[in-house]
């Protein structure tokens, strides 16, 4: 039998033993995900707390800017990814966009004004969306 | 018992491991697989530091070495990494032989080969323990071994193949002498490894080792499960150093490359970490004097990999420094002269190598190329719309894919696979990949009165 295939025969008691102690496969997965995650949400947090502090315009706008970015980090580190782009103009599906505004009408078009967010194909919030009014914009 | 196809992804960074069940490539399943966590350090258990540090009596592996490296750095001592960069040198045997710098070795006793030797005994020790701590795999089985190399870099990964097997035999079998005294977190003596290093040198422990290239690797875990429409794929696999584009066929049970499809440029991620720190230090005009500069360059080599991030995948990306914040697009990337050249290459370059594996699908009456990107650069935009082009004949179609396919958003994973795929993914693809990818084989013949088992704790 070559090396390579090699029949392997670990004390049993010993790798039982560290069976029970290990943690499981997905939980490990589950905190290699979510460590460079939790760096990025820690930094949005102390971000968001000059943005609330900043004391002129431009040191706030400064802020945000950093906010979103660490947002947007912990987001792709979890594997979630944008859907649509802002201001887009597309027509209106009640089931896969969210309306902003109550109407009296469904509207034909509407414009993007939050992206959704997806995982793997799973629609984890859908694209908040505002009725495009035409004859408002001429 | 089960059989089972080990991997190991020899990381310029980090190493990693991952396994599959043998046969796995006929009958996926997303759940029987099993990265294995390889660190009993950090938050990320699945990535193990490559680096060795030779400290006064001691040597001190993985993240143990990195800090004390770290604690030492004021006495110019340095721990050895990119033990990949050295063995893709084209003078393999050469490059094996010379001594360690005495930055890395103050000692002045060990050539670069030892310290390969000792690092990978504490790979293959970390795997063993991984092994033993995975229920499923701890029940025993026979485990295939095979480790993942880039293909090109010196031109002759498959002809190094037996100095690479060799180095692991001799790794394994210093690793049995020592026991799991190499896993300590205050590494081995010097005194332990003066003994035992000659002798597992001089008897190697017979190993039978695959090698399958990292595109290769990258095209298993894309095409498993798509059959026939996996035949065809180009890849681009964009490091630190170095960007690859390679073309791979599945000719009934085998995956040839085609060699003249086989493109390196030199630009890649460290490339163009320069050209947004470069653009960065042009825009901060408050950022005149030389100590204000050195101070920038800095901040931006520590922060360079969320920079890069934010600009590739958010369209800009701010930072602050000294109190000022400065921010960089993508468009002003863009503009540089020398990432235009270089975007210029790299089109050339896909186009060659595309148009051969599409001669090669049509040659062979197939109807469709896969595309996929790979490596640390894989989802910087302008990457993702190279393989996403439209091209002007409409056969053989050309079906970019993504960089994390979706079997690893498999619900089995609860969605923590697909975050942490892109760094184990070579390693998986290599565990999942048939024999027929495998670019070499064997290594050291084995006695027919072989030992047997990979996973034995030894004391």
């Amino acid at each position: 039998m070559p090396a390579g295939e090699k029949k392997s025969k670990p004390k049993k008691s010993a790798a039982r033993k560290r069976a029970a102690q290990g943690v499981s496969l997905t939980d490990a997965l589950a905190e290699a995900a979510w460590s460079e995650a939790d760096l990025a949400l820690a930094q949005a947090l102390a971000d968001f707390d000059e943005a609330q502090t900043a004391d002129g315009k431009k040191a706030r706008k400064d802020a945000l800017e950093r906010l979103g970015q660490a947002l947007s980090r912990a987001a792709r580190k979890r594997g979630l990814t944008r859907l649509k782009d802002l201001e887009e103009e597309v027509a209106y599906n009640p089931d896969a966009h969210e309306l902003n505004e109550a109407v009296a009408k469904t509207p034909k078009t509407v414009r993007i004004q939050a992206r959704g967010v997806t995982r793997g194909g799973e629609v984890l919030a859908k694209p908040r969306v505002a009725p495009v009014n035409r004859k408002k914009r001429s | 018992m089960s059989d089972w196809t080990l991997c190991i992804d020899f990381g310029t960074a980090f190493s990693k491991a991952a396994v599959a069940p043998s046969g796995a490539w006929s009958r996926f399943d997303p759940a029987t697989l099993r990265p294995l966590m390889l660190s009993a350090e950090g938050q990320n258990a699945f990535l193990l530091d490559s680096a060795v540090f030779v400290d006064e009596d001691r040597v001190l592996f993985g993240r143990a070495a990195l800090n004390e490296a770290d604690e030492q750095a004021d006495k110019k001592r340095a721990a050895l990494r990119s033990f990949k960069t050295l063995l893709s040198v084209s003078d393999l045997d050469r490059a094996l032989n010379t001594n360690a710098p005495a930055t890395i070795d103050p000692h002045r006793i060990f050539q670069m080969r030892d310290l390969i030797v000792l690092y990978l005994a504490y790979l293959l020790a970390s795997i063993e323990r991984a092994i033993l701590a995975d229920p499923t795999l701890a029940q025993g089985g026979t485990f295939t071994r095979r480790y993942a190399a880039p293909a090109w870099r010196s031109g002759d990964s498959a002809g190094m193949h037996d100095v690479i097997v060799r180095l692991f035999g001799e790794a394994e079998a210093f690793r049995a002498a020592v026991g799991k005294r190499i896993l300590a977190p205050d590494g081995l003596s010097l005194r332990a490894i003066s003994d035992a290093l000659p002798k597992a040198m001089e008897r190697a422990e017979p190993l039978e080792m695959g090698l399958i290239f990292e595109a290769t690797a990258a095209a298993a875990y894309t095409s498993v499960g798509l059959e026939g429409s996996g035949s065809h794929m180009i890849v681009v696999d964009m490091g630190a150093g170095t960007t690859d584009i390679a073309a791979l066929a599945r000719l009934g049970p085998r995956t040839i490359e085609l060699p003249e499809a086989r493109v390196t440029l030199k630009q890649a991620g460290d490339f163009i970490d320069r050209v947004i720190a470069n653009r960065v230090l042009e825009a901060a005009k408050w950022a005149k004097r030389q100590d204000a500069r050195t101070e920038l360059w800095s901040t931006l080599m520590r922060q360079m990999g969320d920079i890069k991030e934010a600009v590739m995948a958010d369209g800009r990306a701010t930072l602050r420094n000294q109190g000022r914040s400065v921010t960089l697009s993508l468009r002003e990337v863009e503009k540089d002269e020398d990432f235009r050249e270089f975007q210029k290459s790299l089109r050339q370059a896909y186009d060659h190598a595309l148009a051969i594996v599409r001669d090669d699908a049509r040659a062979r009456g197939r109807s469709e190329v896969q595309a996929i990107a790979v490596g640390g650069g894989a989802s910087s935009p302008f990457i993702q719309d190279l393989i996403r082009r439209k091209i002007e004949s409409s056969s053989p179609r050309v079906i970019p894919r993504p960089a994390t396919p979706d079997w690893a958003h498999a619900r089995e994973f609860k969605g923590n696979l697909a975050p942490v795929f892109p760094q184990l993914a070579i390693a998986i693809g290599g565990a999942l990949a048939p024999d027929s990818m495998l670019a070499a084989r064997g290594g050291i013949s084995p006695p027919a009165n072989d030992r047997s088992g990979i996973p034995v704790e030894r004391d």
